[in-house]
């Protein structure tokens, strides 16, 4: 089938952060720099040329973008300063915007201003909507913060946490369809059979939990980092979901579960420190550039992690009034978080990264013989095949 | 020039203004003040030029001119043309003002681009505005640089009977070419075309050889310049010194060779090569015993030298010459592959530059020219292992050759340095021959075959079963005790790792360290990549903007020994002419903007 141009792609991408992709001249340094670049997965100069051409369908159908971690060894090493670390995460951008059923994620990307926006306003009706449960259905006294009389009473927080959840969880998981649809079942994906879906699927937690394959990047500072907001993430997420009702209660500490509060908590705030830290002092390569919607990210974290500090710490001074008025706060940063960012945005990433590895493996499998064998001497090794001894 | 002539200016800036240092807004200002000059607008590349809405604009304004100005303004041209004729107008009254092409590119050439603006709107051509007055010359000439430029423009001019005198830094002159084994692409032998050249010039009654000799400083005007060389102290009477090598048989310091680039050693006392010219030995003062320990130690070559041609006592001594026009002609440094950790160069000890293969593969290098790969041997002196080339050591069955090793990258140097993609294939060729069981690859991103006869060269290698690779390799690592070259082959979209026993890194080439020094001496420009800037790019580009004072060869930008010994001869002739006329041209740099303005308009309303 012929293959179709779009010509304007690239130009669509620099809205997405590419701006230098038409430097590339294609010496390969960035794909052999690359510690993950084996095949099937050549990259990131192919994908590099597939944007200068425009070729739209086989870039939707591209799982390199997830494969890669962005180290910034590539662009560190590029001849031509085409950015081509930063290409890679534009392609996650992309790809997240093109994944996505609703459009809504394309408009964030093109526009952070809108994105802002929303974030403000659900952020408002959000706000609106806890005082306005409060004051009628709640606990109707600020004064009261935990206890069957509380201005929230977890309880009903708890139910509001499990329907979100759920309506996220959807929105994702119709995401997630659309990616394996686009990378597997395209006229280039692997022909479809249920024994590689099913002997790969360990894959899936794998990546998920260790993010093993960040570890491989010669720099290990950024795996280590990402693991640990994650993982705290994770912790707060189990937490809230199961133990809101423990974590609610006072004045006295419950241990059992605080223990892992504050050590996820603390987790968290390193993290997004040393992240805003990087993205302002612009040492490394991978932080180089930042995307509005990275900022935005960032900036939500810091608040929610801040005000979830601050909400903890006044109810067990006993200033519950404070304490509930910072909680509705921190609820107005949780919950276009949620909303906004994990199926729209960039915590898509946490369902997206897995899946793609998880498909990888996949489609390595399907390829029994290399498709293409470069004209070499005797004694050459693709670099697919492992170490020389 | 009419009084109903109706002017617009466009200035082409690229927005961030990191293109030289030309004040656009300066120039933008100063030509709102030039007679008939209705229109001037600032342009950048963002804005798409629309003919048709240029017409219309034109028309209704009724311009009869339009000058197109900033750094490369050609680009644009077609379409202010193409709306020329569609309002009606004549085409051919667009106007370049090329600020590059005529030297202004750099900072503090404001005033420059100002004068190219001016002479555009005037519809004269800058060269013919801006002339210098003609100045009284001497006849004799001071070449710098002692390599095949210098070389070739002293012959010609020395051969038509005028004096000469060329200055070289080293103990012997050749240069570059004096170290190559072959020539791309004849494969000549490159000291059988040059040494009959280097003895001519020892020999030339019109021309003062000075070598291991600087330049210190540079006074007077165009046409009568002072120089001050600096003739340092060989130590050994050129006169009496036979070049017997009894001396070096007994002196006792050993140190790496310049000439062989450091893959041997010489002595303190030595001679650069064995075609020396001079033919002469001299004395490493930095490195005697002797001189070290003033005359305690040693002195071993002062007892055996049966010609008595050592002297000691000799001291660097200055020298002032007067000349009328002076050709700078000094060539290049190779680039340090010590910078690009990756490819381990300084680490692994097989991985060589390309002045290093060039002494390896040479009949008069270390080995007899043959391509061996280095072996360990302990040094009793340092009580070290030493990694040394043996001409008994093994042969490297498979040899990688890296192209644009510091070139076209923005991290090094941004430029292609032009003769690395042919020479690179020579290599290939060399070890095809003189290895035949070995495997060569070439890692290469473009393929700059050029010339006449390079193409056909490039398919010669390639037959000769040389496998061509596209894509630069990314680094080099060491995997028990074997090399392995990592990089993507392109054209097979692939990533693969080639074991090799050799590695041969085609280094570029930059200006010499001390190429702002001298610059600054002489005072010429430099261009942003820090080769010497010439008068203008397309016309005059072996002239400069200082009066009496020429480029040539690889200084003035990287160029191939073809490409240089025709700029040579072309200085030559420059030169000549102004001997032969008697006359000096002025520095056009004195030109003030007043002066081609003026003459502009003059030239203009004949």
């Amino acid at each position: 089938m012929a293959v179709r141009v779009n010509h304007k792609l690239i130009d669509e991408l620099e809205h997405y952060g590419a701006q230098d992709v038409v430097k590339c001249y294609h010496c390969g340094n960035c794909s052999a720099a690359c510690p993950f670049s084996k095949e099937p997965f050549i990259f990131p100069r192919r994908s590099m040329r597939h944007l200068q051409m425009g070729l739209e369908a086989r870039l939707k159908a591209n799982l390199e973008p997830w494969l890669c971690y962005y180290c910034g060894e590539c662009s560190e090493q590029c001849p031509r300063g085409a950015e081509p670390g930063e290409t890679m995460m534009s392609m996650r951008r992309w790809l997240t915007a093109k994944y996505d059923f609703s459009g809504i994620s394309r408009l964030f990307y093109r526009s952070g201003k809108i994105e802002v926006l929303a974030v403000f306003l659900l952020a408002i009706l959000t706000g609106l909507g806890l005082l306005w449960y409060g004051f009628n259905f709640g606990g109707k006294s600020l004064s009261v913060y935990h206890g069957d009389g509380a201005f929230l009473p977890s309880s009903a927080i708890h139910i509001f946490d499990w329907s979100m959840a759920g309506v996220l969880t959807l929105f994702l998981s119709i995401n997630c369809i659309r990616m394996w649809w686009f990378t597997m079942m395209g006229e280039r994906g692997p022909k479809f059979r249920l024994w590689p879906y099913i002997k790969h699927i360990f894959l899936l937690p794998i990546h998920f939990i260790t993010q093993k394959r960040y570890a491989q990047c010669s720099r290990k500072r950024p795996w280590f980092l990402h693991l640990m907001l994650m993982l705290s993430y994770v912790t707060m997420f189990v937490l809230i979901m199961f133990f809101l009702r423990d974590m609610q209660t006072g004045p006295e500490i419950d241990w059992n579960v605080h223990t892992f509060g504050y050590i996820a908590t603390a987790g968290l705030l390193i993290a997004v420190i040393f992240a805003i830290q990087g993205r302002i002092r612009k040492t490394e390569p991978y932080h180089v550039h930042s995307h509005e919607t990275d900022w935005i990210f960032l900036i939500l974290l810091l608040i929610i992690t801040v005000t979830g500090i601050g909400q903890h710490v006044l109810h067990r001074m006993g200033m519950y009034e404070a304490a509930n008025i910072t909680y509705i706060v921190h609820l107005m940063g949780v919950v276009p978080m949620l909303v906004l960012e994990v199926p729209f945005s960039k915590w898509a990433h946490l369902a997206y990264r897995p899946l793609a590895m998880y498909f990888a493996a996949i489609q390595t499998d399907a390829i029994t013989v290399p498709e293409k064998q470069p004209v070499m001497a005797p004694g050459t090794q693709l670099a697919f095949s492992g170490s020389r001894r | 020039m009419t009084g109903k002539n109706k002017i617009a200016v466009y200035i082409h800036h690229d927005g961030n203004g990191s293109h030289g240092g030309v004040d656009f807004q300066a120039v933008a200002e100063y030509a709102k003040g030039i007679s008939n000059v209705a229109r001037v607008q600032l342009f950048t590349e963002g804005k798409k030029l629309d003919p048709p809405a240029l017409a219309d604009d034109f028309q209704k304004s009724g311009f009869t001119r339009i000058v197109i100005g900033g750094t490369s303004p050609g680009y644009f041209k077609p379409a202010f043309t193409r709306a020329m004729a569609e309002a009606g107008a004549d085409p051919d009254e667009v106007r370049l003002a090329s600020f590059k092409e005529f030297g202004a590119s750099l900072e503090g050439q404001t005033e420059r681009a100002k004068a190219i603006l001016a002479c555009a709107v005037y519809g004269v051509p800058f060269g013919l505005a801006a002339v210098p007055e003609n100045l009284p010359v001497n006849p004799a000439t001071l070449i710098i640089g002692g390599g095949i430029a210098g070389i070739q423009a002293a012959l010609e001019i020395a051969d038509s009977g005028h004096k000469v005198h060329l200055v070289e830094r080293l103990g012997t002159i050749g240069g570059h070419m004096a170290m190559f084994d072959k020539t791309f692409p004849t494969l000549d032998c490159a000291a059988c075309i040059l040494t009959p050249k280097m003895v001519a010039v020892g020999q030339h009654p019109n021309i003062d050889l000075m070598v291991y000799s600087e330049i210190q400083e540079v006074t007077g005007r165009p046409g009568e310049y002072r120089v001050n060389v600096l003739k340092r102290a060989t130590r050994v009477d050129p006169k009496a010194c036979v070049a017997c090598n009894t001396c070096a048989e007994v002196c006792p310091v050993s140190v790496p060779s310049e000439f062989d680039v450091g893959i041997s050693n010489r002595k303190a006392i030595y001679i650069p090569f064995p075609q020396a010219v001079p033919n002469s030995y001299l004395i490493d003062a930095e490195t005697c015993l002797y001189i070290q320990s003033e005359g305690k130690k040693c002195g071993a070559c002062l007892k055996k030298c049966a010609k008595e041609a050592i002297r000691f006592d000799e001291k660097d001594q200055t020298v002032e010459l007067q000349v009328g026009n002076i050709i700078v002609a000094t060539g290049y440094d190779t680039f340090d592959a010590h910078r690009i950790e990756r490819y381990g160069y300084g680490v692994l000890p097989n991985v060589l530059t390309s002045l290093e293969f060039e002494r390896l593969t040479n009949a008069s290098g270390p080995t007899g020219g043959k391509i061996v790969m280095k072996t360990k041997k302990y040094n009793k002196r340092t009580k070290t292992d030493e990694w040394v080339f043996d001409s008994e050591g093994p042969q490297p069955k498979a040899v990688a050759i890296i192209h644009c090793v510091g070139s076209r990258d923005q991290n090094y140097n941004s430029y292609c340095s032009r003769v690395c993609c042919m020479y690179s294939l020579k290599f290939g060729h060399l070890v095809r021959e003189k290895l035949p069981d070995a495997i060569c690859y070439e890692y290469y991103i473009d393929m700059r075959a050029f010339g006449k006869g390079y193409e056909d060269f490039f398919e010669r290698v390639k037959d000769e079963g040389v496998f061509v690779i596209r894509g630069r390799s990314a680094n080099i690592t060491e995997r028990d005790g074997q090399m392995i070259v990592k990089g993507e082959d392109i054209i097979a979209d692939t990533v693969v790792e080639i074991p090799v026993d050799m590695v041969l890194l085609a280094v570029g080439l930059q200006p010499t360290a001390d190429a702002a020094h001298l610059a600054s001496m002489i005072g010429i420009d430099r261009v942003q990549d820090g080769w010497y800037q010439e008068m203008e790019y397309n016309v005059e580009p072996t002239s400069t903007d200082r009066g009496g004072v020429f480029v040539a060869g690889v200084c003035q930008g990287p160029k191939d020994i073809p490409d240089t010994v025709a700029q040579a001869s072309a200085v030559a002739a420059k030169v000549l002419k102004s001997i032969v006329s008697g006359k000096a041209i002025g520095s056009r740099e004195r030109l003030t903007l007043i002066d081609i303005e003026q003459r502009a308009a003059a030239l203009a309303n004949k």
